[in-house]
């Protein structure tokens, strides 16, 4: 081999060369219909992000979901949220609401490859732009709903709109996360939410998974198909050992703060500069730990010699006081360095003793590590401005994702689809832009 | 025209699903894994009908094996390892050895995915990386995942889950200001790291039907999570505030109102996600006068720091006396989003999820009867479905030796003498339950 490994990687895959090379969704036509609904824009940026053309349908003023920002923020009318999952699709407008949108919607479907929408099961059924009435004419059509009941079951006909909280609520992560009682105040030791949006990104991406199973089956067959994809069980599907756990056991996971039930230690340690993420649980990584630590004595002590004792959780609090003297004298950074120069010298599960700095979002943007890598990028828009945004995480030699530009104003490629898909020209859409459909 | 419900029920019907076709059928995927962040990678492919070869270590394997919660055991497996490893053919093969190598690169000629989730760059050094399986298979789909990816200023340093939680910003942001930033309980950088790796690779198999190429994807943990974490560092670059994206608890500061309430009898996610269901909240709650409050007149508005906080602080003394139950009759009749914080066990019982298959009962042949969570997309024409349990090490050697490499039954006795091929040592986690027949669930 002429090049080492990471210099090989890096020249394959470098997204600064991205731009030149062929794009794996190229040719397919998206339409993403989602309304006040993250999850189906991350759908869609995934898609768009691999080379798909998306027409993103807002209703005319715009989807209501440009307004979820925090602290009010707006740029040019749009909000921090739908800037990050704006990019590389074609913004135009829509009334759903009204025949004649319909009738558009219709014709604009019989173009596209895949159908993205969010609203409660079966209302878009209701107005005729469902997957029965639009697979008719278009039989390899894939027709994505995300809705966090689904699209069949007990609750599907609930009518209850969708909400991202309630994803987090009903799935089961929420109880699970948070500081047990009596290890912290009682109005904090209570259920708590996961900080992001995990519910609309989980959900998104399965959406994205089971749109690109769909259009695998769709090269053999020629057939279309229609994805449901709750947001509830987009984050089950993550929550690994929680259900099986109940029924081989018949107990119920609770909260355990940063402990662990499965592994320790593998939890967060306070230091000087904030906190430090540490691991070490099995027997031969936990030897390392006690070794970088000067605390040989901890593979003698009754509490901490196997694996399962370590797993206890009146042992677990125990050895965290012990790891926090040492984690409390030094910076993350010194930690990771001490405990990578010990691992260096070890092999196999000796090593695995596993670090990483707590880090807020100004530390983790101060860390060369995203940027060189293309996962944050500075982009200047003439409309929006300067932005910092996450660029698609993906990797790949032959045909990668890539960013391409950040949004669009409501409605600013009205023109240039409906002339492209539909033959309007500006007379005609003026005219609809008067009767209100777009 | 049919009732939307009832033709959904008979399109997605549950009891279909194993007459249906699958959309991965006659894929054959290769897992190289340890852990989490590759075996669940190639777990959701398996779901969908890739035939999966979990290639592990002769003797202990896959060391989640070992990784029992609470030190116990079920039937001798750590339970934790089970919701990542179904579907799976299980070998035990050592690719670094000579002959190990040359059984591996035979099974790569005749595979369509390869998954590893080694620290970058060993799969190279053994002679088994992308480099060297192209040569072998042209079309080959490799995926490599790592904590920090192929190439960087990272690439020395190891990584978990919890790493990219905390290096990516995400236990910042989750959990109150005045405590510790907390790290989620569950797997999730691997888990949404495998998501994304499994995206890539469909990507890459999409492709190839129309050009016959293979691909090489990099994907990583903290890269991954990262991606996830909404509008967290746009606003830091807009603001450039020291601190960060700030912990808000159980509240949502750019959905204003959306979180997680104390209620009577327990915790309730609500949400009013748009001005007229936040109209339809506070008659609900008999406090219409919020509505047209100048605070709280429209979404923008209500996100406003000073203006959010009083809402929330408002919200939470009216929800309070009210129970979960209560306000989730009120959110269909009014029109606003709620839900009751769920656990395990209201899950398990719950007949939505049952007849949706998303909570599936499924019996192993090994381990008899099993609850798990179902294959997450639901799809009408080729669902996802479960099939089996994950097995020991080495469990299915003689099946995929004997169907994919014919090797004979002296072939295979001289390499597990060698060590090359092999199957579980006798320790929880690794070894069949001890009322396992010898036999049955092999596939041979």
């Amino acid at each position: 081999m002429e090049k080492d490994w990471f210099s090989w990687a890096k020249e394959q895959t470098d997204p600064l060369s991205s731009r030149s090379k062929p794009e794996a969704l190229e040719g397919l036509t998206v339409i993403d219909a989602s309304f006040e609904h993250m999850g189906g824009l991350v759908c869609s940026s995934v898609l768009a992000e691999f080379g798909a053309e998306v027409i993103r349908v807002e209703p005319p003023g715009g989807d209501p979901a440009r307004k979820y920002t925090p602290d009010g923020i707006l740029i040019r009318d749009t909000g921090l949220g739908y800037l990050v999952e704006g990019h590389n699709k074609w913004h135009v407008t829509l009334n759903l609401r009204s025949e004649e949108g319909r009738k558009i919607f219709k014709q604009l479907s019989s173009h596209a490859d895949v159908i993205i929408e969010t609203y409660p099961a079966g209302l878009m059924d209701a107005w005729g732009i469902g997957y029965r009435q639009l697979s008719k004419d278009n039989p390899g059509l894939v027709y994505l709903a995300i809705y966090n009941y689904g699209q069949f079951g007990p609750r599907a006909k609930c009518g209850l709109p969708d909400a991202e909280i309630v994803s987090q609520a009903a799935s089961g992560i929420v109880y699970i996360t948070g500081e047990p009682d009596e290890m912290a105040p009682p109005e904090f030791a209570i259920p708590t939410k996961v900080g992001n949006w995990l519910g609309w990104y989980t959900a998104g991406l399965f959406g994205a998974f089971g749109v690109l199973l769909a259009l695998n089956h769709r090269h053999k067959s020629g057939k279309g198909q229609m994805v449901d994809v709750s947001g509830i069980e987009a984050i089950m599907g993550l929550i690994d050992y929680n259900i099986v756990w109940y029924h081989t056991q018949g107990e119920i996971k609770q909260r355990i703060g940063n402990y662990d039930t499965a592994v320790f230690p593998y939890t967060f340690a306070r230091c000087q500069d904030g906190y430090v993420f540490i691991a070490a649980y099995n027997d031969q990584a936990f030897s390392t730990l006690a070794e970088v630590m000067d605390r040989l004595d901890l593979l003698e002590d009754p509490r901490f010699n196997s694996f399962a004792q370590r797993t206890k959780l009146e042992n677990e609090r125990a050895l965290l006081e012990i790891i926090e003297q040492w984690t409390s004298q030094f910076t993350a950074e010194e930690i990771i360095q001490k405990v990578q120069q010990c691992i260096s010298k070890k092999k196999g599960p000796a090593a695995a003793v596993v670090t990483g700095r707590v880090n807020n979002a100004r530390e983790t943007m101060a860390q060369q590590n995203w940027w060189e890598r293309g996962v944050l990028a500075k982009i200047h828009d003439t409309n929006y401005g300067e932005l910092v945004l996450q660029m698609p995480p993906w990797k790949m030699a032959g045909a990668p994702p890539r960013f391409k530009w950040p949004c669009r104003p409501v409605g600013a490629d009205n023109e240039y689809i409906y002339g492209k898909y539909l033959g309007y020209g500006s007379l005609k859409i003026n005219k609809l832009k008067e009767a209100g459909i777009i | 025209m049919e009732d939307y419900f009832d033709w959904t029920k008979e399109i997605f019907d549950p009891d279909k699903i194993f007459s249906k076709p699958e959309a991965l059928e006659g894929v054959r995927v290769l897992e190289i894994c340890t852990r989490v962040f590759g075996p669940m990678t190639a777990e959701f492919l398996a779901e969908f009908g890739a035939e999966v070869i979990k290639i592990e270590l002769p003797g202990d394997g896959d060391l989640m094996r070992y990784t029992a919660p609470l030190g116990r055991f079920w039937k001798d497996v750590a339970v934790s390892f089970f919701p990542m490893n179904r579907n799976k053919y299980f070998v035990g093969l050592d690719i670094r050895k000579p002959e190990g190598k040359e059984l591996f690169y035979k099974l790569v000629a005749r595979s369509d995915v390869v998954v590893e989730n080694f620290k970058a760059g060993t799969m190279d050094r053994w002679g088994t990386g992308y480099r060297q399986l192209r040569e072998i298979n042209p079309a080959i789909i490799y995926v490599a995942n790592s904590g920090f990816g192929q190439w960087g200023p990272n690439v020395e340093r190891p990584s978990y889950d919890a790493t990219a939680q905390a290096e990516a910003g995400l236990a910042a942001i989750t959990g109150f200001p005045s405590r510790p930033p907390l790290k989620v309980p569950i797997y999730i950088g691997d888990t949404l790291g495998a998501l994304h790796a499994a995206i890539g690779v469909l990507v890459a198999l999409y492709r190839r039907h129309l050009t016959g190429k293979g691909e090489f994807i990099d994907v990583s943990q903290g890269e991954s999570l990262l991606r996830t974490m909404d509008w967290t560092f746009l606003f830091q670059f807009l603001i450039g505030s020291p601190d960060g994206r700030p912990r808000w608890g159980n509240y949502d500061p750019a959905i204003c109102p959306a979180g997680i309430f104390r209620c009577r009898d327990g915790y309730i996610g609500v949400a009013a996600q748009d001005d007229e269901q936040f109209k339809n909240l506070c008659t609900a709650l008999k406090v219409p006068e919020l509505a047209t409050d100048p605070r709280f007149i429209d979404q923008t508005t209500r996100t406003r720091t000073e203006n959010a906080k009083a809402l929330y602080s408002t919200l939470s003394e009216i929800l309070r006396h009210y129970t979960a139950e209560e306000i989730e009759t009120l959110a269909i009749k009014y029109g606003f989003a709620a839900a009751k914080v769920a656990n395990a066990q209201d899950i398990y019982n719950d007949d939505h999820y049952r007849a949706r298959r998303a909570i599936v009962e499924f019996d192993d042949p090994i381990y008899g009867t099993l609850v798990d969570y179902g294959p997450v997309p639901k799809l009408s024409e080729t669902p996802g479905r479960i099939r089996w349990a994950a097995k020991p090490v080495g469990f299915h050697n003689e099946h995929v030796f004997k169907k994919l490499l014919g090797l004979t039954d002296n072939e295979i006795s001289e390499l597990t003498a060698k060590g090359v091929i092999g199957q579980w040592s006798d320790r929880p986690g690794a070894r069949p339950p001890i009322t396992w027949d010898g036999r049955t669930g092999t596939g041979w």
